[in-house]
């Protein structure tokens, strides 16, 4: 054989492999690009074998709406995380595919991507390993992972879905889990009142900027909830209950001093998050309020930021105006924006 | 007798499911040593007891001095065989210590902020205040860092010690 002819040979079987890979949509999936303020910071939890691309968010926004990834097809993710509430539903416990409820509260969705410990007890380190959790576990979505990617590959239309996110090698319970973390990651919360104020594109009111200086000066809820975040991956015991029925944190270490102890959960769109805790005990942010006015539980782990110098439970003694200041302050957490954006709304109801 | 009482109460209360529910022995307090040493270390109680003592004093919220003691990091440090001392030079100035607590605050300090050829300040790694083991919620290990306007570094219930390069 003629070197040209060889030449052409290798050129041609190139060419054709280039097609045959457009026509199976192996083609390397969109980068996605994230955007969010720079006051966020860029400590950010993205698994390295995990990069967001567009196709792949895209899948995660299906599958986090979609019920076949139930036992009985009920239920899906957004079921316990309805956008309209940051993604909570409303409930003290969750009510699982089979009528069973949950022993806690299903925690608002908002600004994963910088979190590094999931769960109220920080028991999961990445998204992915977190979305087995619910899925599988016997009272929530209560269905196996591979009878996830059994439901999801006689549905007929997720293959093609799957292909275009991660390449040739079809449905799997790794690819699952690592589209509904792409997803997640998509749901920043950044354009609240507050962080427009924190732009300079909004004056608080005399209220809110009242509740403000309480926020971060006498009632230091900023000692845990400070930075724009509004949270961060410390663990602490808030004063519930002398002794606590749910050991939390120690659940994960079993270490004594863990016990009662859970995350510092983020207060953006706290509003909308009711009820509280992780036992969803108080119905308002009035009674939250109270709590750390005026009953602080003593207790063997109880917060040191939460006892002062003779170790005895700090009441906050907050009046009925500075409860409604720090209210104020709290509502302008709410991200109206967040809740309503189409990107992150059911696609099965968009579709119709 | 106290954390005899706190290893009862924990097995009473509840985990999730698959979470892991409390055996009637809990693991013993520790802080652990590792990243860049040559030696990862697993300091208990009386690990500490038997390195070299020193003391080291700090204000608590209303101002009150109180005397710390425990053991020295740069001690800790060179147990662990990270690059002190003459050695603390040229690329090993672009390490840190990152020390995590058991509610997870974390806080860092260069290796040189810690080192005796840099600095007379001694940070310590203490287990006693005023003659006494550390209070519930502070101990048993906590950081002692003299001479700090703030006391923010002065973190409680040390877990972990991890020495790394910064990369950039």
């Amino acid at each position: 054989m003629g070197r040209s002819v060889k030449y052409v040979l290798v050129v041609g079987a190139a060419l054709l492999s280039a097609f045959v890979v457009r026509r199976t949509g192996s083609l390397p999936p969109t980068p996605y690009r994230l955007s969010y303020p720079p006051y966020f910071g860029n400590r950010t939890n993205v698994g390295d074998d995990n990069p967001l691309t567009v196709e792949g968010v895209a899948l995660g926004r299906r599958l986090f709406y979609e019920k076949r990834l139930s036992r009985n097809s009920t239920i899906s993710c957004a079921s316990c995380h309805q956008q309209a509430r940051a993604f909570t539903d409303g409930q003290a416990f969750s009510v699982g595919f089979d009528g069973v409820r949950t022993r806690r509260n299903s925690m608002s969705l908002a600004n994963l991507l910088w979190v590094r410990n999931f769960f109220w007890d920080g028991r999961a380190s990445s998204l992915e390993a977190q979305a087995v959790v619910p899925l599988t576990d016997p009272h929530e979505m209560g269905q196996s992972m591979d009878s996830s990617v059994e439901k999801l590959r006689v549905s007929g239309f997720y293959e093609t879905l799957f292909g275009g996110a991660f390449g040739a090698g079809g449905i799997t319970a790794d690819r699952i889990v690592k589209a509904l973390g792409q997803f997640e990651r998509t749901l920043i919360s950044a354009d609240a009142p507050y962080d427009k104020y924190i732009r300079g594109e909004y004056q608080l009111s005399a209220e809110e900027r009242a509740g403000l200086a309480l926020f971060f000066g006498r009632a230091n809820c900023g000692n845990c909830h400070g930075g724009p975040k509004t949270f961060n991956e410390t663990y602490h015991n808030n004063g519930l209950d002398r002794v606590p029925a749910d050991s939390g944190r120690a659940c994960v270490t079993r270490m004594g001093y863990d016990r009662g102890r859970f995350r510092v959960v983020t207060l953006r769109n706290i509003a909308l998050t009711g009820p509280y805790m992780h036992d969803g005990r108080f119905a308002t942010l009035g009674q939250v309020m109270d709590h750390y006015s005026e009953h602080v539980e003593p207790g063997e782990t109880l917060s040191p930021t939460l006892r002062d110098t003779m170790n005895v439970p700090v009441q906050l003694r907050l009046t009925a105006v500075e409860k409604n200041e720090l209210l104020a302050f709290l509502r302008s957490l709410t991200d109206s924006a967040f809740v309503t954006d189409k990107k992150f709304s059911d696609p099965f109801v968009t579709l119709k | 007798m106290k954390k005899k009482f706190l290893i009862v109460v924990v097995a009473a209360a509840f985990c999730l499911p698959g979470v892991g529910a409390f055996s009637q022995t809990a693991p013993a307090y520790s802080v652990k040593v590792s990243g860049e040493v040559t030696t990862p270390l697993t300091l208990t109680a009386a690990d500490l007891t038997a390195m070299p003592r020193t003391t080291a004093t700090a204000r608590d919220k209303k101002g009150v001095a109180h005397t710390f003691a425990g053991v020295a990091i740069a001690d800790i440090l060179n147990k662990a065989g990270v690059t002190t001392g003459r050695q603390l030079k040229g690329e090993n100035l672009a390490k840190y210590l990152l020390v995590t607590c058991a509610d997870n605050y974390q806080v860092v300090f260069s290796l040189a902020e810690l080192d005796s050829s840099f600095t007379d300040r001694v940070v310590i790694l203490a287990d006693q205040v005023d003659g006494k083991p550390l209070p519930a919620g502070t101990g048993p290990f906590r950081m002692v860092v003299p001479g700090e306007k703030k006391p923010a570094r002065n973190c409680f219930q040390v877990t972990g010690m991890v020495v790394r390069f910064a990369k950039e």
